[in-house]
């Protein structure tokens, strides 16, 4: 999945992916059952029962988990600035690895 | 008089913005004819609420993300005429509700005033106008047909860009419609709600243009180009299943004047270039299920 590009540019040079707020979070799961992108992983036998595990699988732009979060739990980038900066890594014609 | 509604709370207990979903219920009944549904019992059986739930407009208000009252409407197969998302609503007043209080205090009752007398007070007012300019945008006649298993998804061959989170733009001079793509229609199954955008509202290339929702799952439109909100398809207020009939003509979303479209056009796809985004798509989507 690493891979992948989006807008042309390498996926792996755009922050986009959730963030838990542990403070928040009890654990429901409904944003790990949400997810079809195997963002999220289940950790059933330690205290951090849920993590993003693999953020470079997340569709970016997608905040759909975070609609199904009834705490308020999962935030995300700003949308503007990413997009923002994904364009001026394309205009700058390769990816700052 | 306001008017008469169904109303379907949520029966969050356990949350301050649960306990407020239910006391908003009850002040809309108390100042009209509305009909309280009591989720819990409409949930086990469709006897005692199903007869008014179908006769009358249908008032759904959501405590929290979870939905679970939409997800009821959904469930029993109902259209929403009015929703309310209580804690979206407080975040628009910039106030953040938590788990508690559970009883709610008078700041809380007072806060559930302000939404209800909102909510009715936009019933007197007149909706908003338009409904499109009267520029007629050609219908697609020649399509790219991908099929996987039961699903058809095309995709309009010209006048049409896309972007990778399958949303549409069909040009007409400085004007453009914007949409959702099959994918997006197929994945949310039966579209129950549109949330539109401000009419008149500036917005950037990529940034949120409105909300659809199902049973299934909240969908904020990836606006294609920047530009200005001038028209909104307010149709899909009433049939949001438009869109899901056909995404591409009577299930556009809005209309945008734009404002820098030869910059923008470099980051959107073409029918080809999306039919490859969307194999992809579909075929992860089919294995990780």
């Amino acid at each position: 999945m690493s891979e992948d590009t989006f807008m042309g540019v390498p996926r792996k040079t755009i922050d986009w992916k959730p963030t838990i707020d542990y403070e928040k979070c009890n654990y429901c799961m409904e944003c790990f059952d949400f997810c079809p992108h195997k963002v999220f992983e289940k950790r059933e036998d330690e205290e951090i029962k849920l993590v993003v595990v693999n953020p470079l699988n997340c569709v970016v732009f997608c905040r759909a988990c975070s609609k199904t979060c009834g705490l308020d739990a999962l935030t995300f980038p700003n949308k503007i600035e990413v997009s923002k900066k994904i364009k001026e890594t394309r205009a700058g014609g390769s990816s700052n690895e | 008089m306001s008017k008469k509604y169904a109303v379907l709370p949520c029966n969050g207990l356990d949350k301050c913005a649960g306990q407020m979903s239910k006391e908003i219920a009850l002040l809309v009944c108390e100042q009209g004819a509305s009909e309280l549904i009591c989720p819990v019992f409409y949930q086990v059986t469709d006897a005692r609420y199903d007869k008014i739930a179908k006769e009358n407009p249908l008032l759904v208000i959501d405590g929290c993300a979870s939905r679970f009252a939409s997800k009821l409407v959904a469930a029993k197969n109902l259209k929403i005429d009015r929703k309310l998302m209580v804690t979206e609503e407080a975040q628009k007043r910039g106030i953040q509700l938590g788990l508690e209080p559970l009883r709610l205090s008078e700041k809380e009752v007072d806060l559930c005033k302000v939404f209800v007398a909102e909510l009715l007070k936009e019933d007197v007012d007149a909706p908003i106008a338009a409904t499109g300019t009267s520029l007629t945008y050609p219908v697609p006649e020649d399509y790219i047909v991908y099929t996987k298993d039961k699903f058809i998804f095309r995709i309009p061959k010209a006048g049409f860009y896309f972007t990778e989170s399958d949303c549409w733009v069909q040009l007409c001079g400085n004007l453009a419609r914007i949409g959702v793509t099959d994918f997006v229609q197929h994945s949310l199954s039966d579209i129950m709600f549109f949330t539109p955008p401000v009419l008149d509202m500036d917005v950037e290339q990529f940034g949120e243009v409105g909300v659809i929702e199902s049973g299934k799952a909240v969908y904020e439109l990836v606006c294609p180009v920047s530009g200005k909100v001038k028209a909104v398809n307010n149709e899909l207020l009433t049939a949001p299943e438009l869109i899901n009939q056909n995404p591409y003509e009577q299930g556009w979303i809005a209309e945008i004047e734009l404002s820098n479209f030869s910059e923008e056009q470099d980051f959107l796809l073409t029918p080809d270039e999306y039919l490859k985004v969307l194999e992809k798509k579909v075929a992860d989507f089919h294995v990780k299920k």
